[in-house]
């Protein structure tokens, strides 16, 4: 491999990289206040790549517009949802079988409205950016993964800044720390639990519509990007945003370097293999690398 | 009725629906009824497994198809190599209970939802591969060619007699020591683990206890199929199947997990044929609504009546089944 190669290899991980934090912060969220693995975050996503296929097809808004307005739009989702079923869970300082199996059947539910709604057939977003790259020197960068990178790094960067400056991010970090202090010293933890599914959510939508102008999808759209997600929450030590920009970047440079040793039909084998390395070497993750950890921050 | 009649009623019902069960071929049923209890004793078989673990537990795994799909395998290769269908059965517990070992090892030491999530990866990976890899035959399947004449019935009584193994070992482990060091660590694991109990080492028992059946249910099953490909026995669905019994009888009750197992076996292919393409929105929108609305599942719903029942006719001793709080409550996953 020429270094060339090698840096063109790089950069096209990093890219990756910033998708995949995008797609892992919402996951992190709501596991951090809420103490619930979203599963269904695959469906949300999945119904956030059709949302700006229809954007797209029917209205002809342009794919990244149309993935920063299912923002919103999957906020409001996410609200609806939590008023409907999450509220109802029982509380805990753990993950619990009820929230696991809530989730869950919410995803399948999500997951086959798709296919009633769309049919199996793989659908992409063909935009005159698709097939477009520039050049510089020796290095081929493709325009839409550049443009999706910058979108998908600044609505990170976005988060990160409400979650450090806003009462609402003191509140969800108070939450994450110490439940029971921050209560104490008045942190309204329905409405931060409520807004921050509805961030999870909306994120998930966000980062399914990204995805969406980059590869084909269809129904089962989110499954392989749910295992990448816990693999980069895992290795982001779970409740820390920082981390997952870590542990996606991570996952993208060993998922994108593999593909030189291993068959690509494996990938899902490549993140699986992952988390069990972090596990057993790793349990708390990167970010237990470093001594004074700062979670969220 | 009072108590002790209960009581005598209810340790006699077993034995009466297994002999029920045993003459019931003689007793000139069709074939494609016979057929139509064998998959439902298998499904039994595995809501079973899932609820030792799950139930017991409270461990949730959404990855039970691997070993359903690893027993499946290795029962159907060694049938296929002329071996007698009962030591390849073992062979496919032992198998799936060594794979087990897999998940177990790296995620049972950590407490949090590492479990849950390795399973969900570990499902993925193993399909991903099984496809790919020469032995299962890949994408295209495996045809098991048995050097026996087939007989339904005694796929039938295999299944029947596998069903009450695991009605067995449920309800020894409920009422063993064992058992009751995994409803505490399913309660609060820090404390389990205060009281002298080792989370780890209950865990990966429970775990690899559930595999073997699972993995005996798979390879019963193929026996019978005698044609298995990596997306029917290695698929999402299996996984989704084996974890839904469970929880639409009763999670954490051998009752419960038979009731799902019966009810499911029954309703499962009606609602394939009826609704091909509705029928997992189906039963996602059923585990929601058992989560949010009686997450005891039927024998909660039951017990419910029951005490209604009672409490209607002014009896003051309630021996109907009790709710377990489980979903309700905070126990761990």
């Amino acid at each position: 491999m020429t270094g060339v190669d090698f840096l063109n290899l790089l950069i096209a991980a990093l890219l990756l990289g910033g998708i995949y934090a995008v797609m892992s912060v919402g996951m992190t969220v709501i596991y951090g206040v809420m103490k619930i693995v979203n599963l269904a975050h695959a469906g949300f996503m999945m119904l956030g790549a059709y949302f700006a296929y229809e954007l797209y097809q029917r209205l002809h808004v342009p794919p990244i517009a149309a993935a920063l307005m299912a923002f919103p739009f999957f906020f409001l989702v996410g609200v609806v949802v939590y008023w409907l079923m999450v509220r109802w869970l029982p509380k805990s300082s753990q993950p619990t079988l009820a929230s696991l199996l809530l989730m869950f059947g919410l995803w399948l539910v999500l997951q086959n409205l798709g296919y009633i709604l769309w049919g199996n057939t793989d659908r992409s977003i063909l935009s005159p950016m698709t097939f477009s790259v520039i050049h510089w020197g020796p290095i081929t960068i493709s325009t839409l993964r550049l443009v999706v990178f910058i979108a998908a790094a600044v609505c990170v960067a976005i988060l990160e800044l409400i979650l450090e400056r806003t009462w609402y991010g003191r509140s969800v970090r108070a939450l994450i720390q110490n439940p029971y202090a921050g209560k104490i010293v008045g942190v309204d933890e329905a409405k931060t639990s409520r807004i921050t599914f509805g961030l999870g959510i909306g994120f998930a939508g966000l980062a399914g519509a990204l995805l969406a102008t980059l590869y084909s999808f269809n129904p089962d759209f989110g499954r392989p990007f749910l295992l990448r997600a816990f693999v980069i929450i895992v290795l982001g030590g779970l409740e820390s945003v920082s981390g997952v920009a870590l542990g996606a970047i991570v996952l993208a440079l060993v998922e994108t370097f593999s593909i030189l040793l291993v068959p690509a039909a494996y990938q899902t084998a490549i993140s699986f293999t992952l988390l069990v390395v972090v596990l057993l070497v790793l349990p708390g993750g990167i970010a237990s690398l470093v001594a004074k950890k700062r979670r969220i921050a | 009725m009072s108590a002790i009649t209960t009581s005598r009623v209810k340790s006699a019902l077993p034995w009466m629906v297994l002999a029920a069960l045993a003459i019931a071929p003689s007793a000139g049923l069709t074939a494609n009824i016979v057929r139509l209890l064998f998959v439902t004793l298998v499904w039994v078989t595995t809501s079973l497994a899932w609820n030792l673990l799950g139930g017991f537990a409270g461990q949730v795994s959404f990855g039970f198809a691997v070993f359903y799909g690893i027993g499946a395998y290795t029962a159907a290769k060694m049938i296929d190599a002329g071996i007698h269908p009962l030591p390849s059965f073992l062979a496919a517990g032992a198998m799936a209970a060594g794979s087990s070992l897999l998940v177990g090892v790296p995620t049972f030491r950590l407490r949090g939802p590492y479990f849950a999530i390795a399973t969900i990866g570990v499902s993925e990976a193993v399909r991903v591969i099984a496809d790919n890899l020469s032995i299962t035959g890949g994408a295209s399947g495996f045809r098991i060619v048995e050097h026996r004449p087939f007989r339904q019935l005694e796929h039938y009584y295999t299944a029947l007699g596998l069903a009450a193994l695991a009605v067995m070992v449920s309800v020894v482990i409920e009422h063993s020591k064992f058992g009751l060091g995994l409803v505490a660590i399913r309660h609060d694991e820090e404390a389990a683990a205060d009281v002298g109990i080792n989370p780890f080492a209950y865990k990966l028992w429970a775990h690899a206890v559930a595999a073997a059946l699972t993995g005996m249910a798979g390879g019963v099953y193929a026996r019978y199929a005698a044609f298995i490909h990596p997306h029917g026995v290695f698929s999402f669905q299996t996984s989704v199947y084996i974890l839904l019994m469970p929880v639409i009888g009763g999670i954490g009750t051998v009752m419960g997990a038979v009731l799902g197992g019966v009810i499911f076996g029954i309703v499962e292919e009606q609602l394939v044929a009826n609704f091909p393409n509705v029928h997992l929105l189906l039963y996602g929108g059923l585990l929601i609504l058992i989560i949010l609305v009686e997450p005891d599942g039927l024998v909660g719903l039951a017990g419910r009546l029951w005490r209604r029942i009672t409490r209607h006719h002014g009896a003051t001793d309630v021996a109907g089944p009790r709710p377990d709080e489980i979903l309700r409550g905070t126990g761990g996953a």
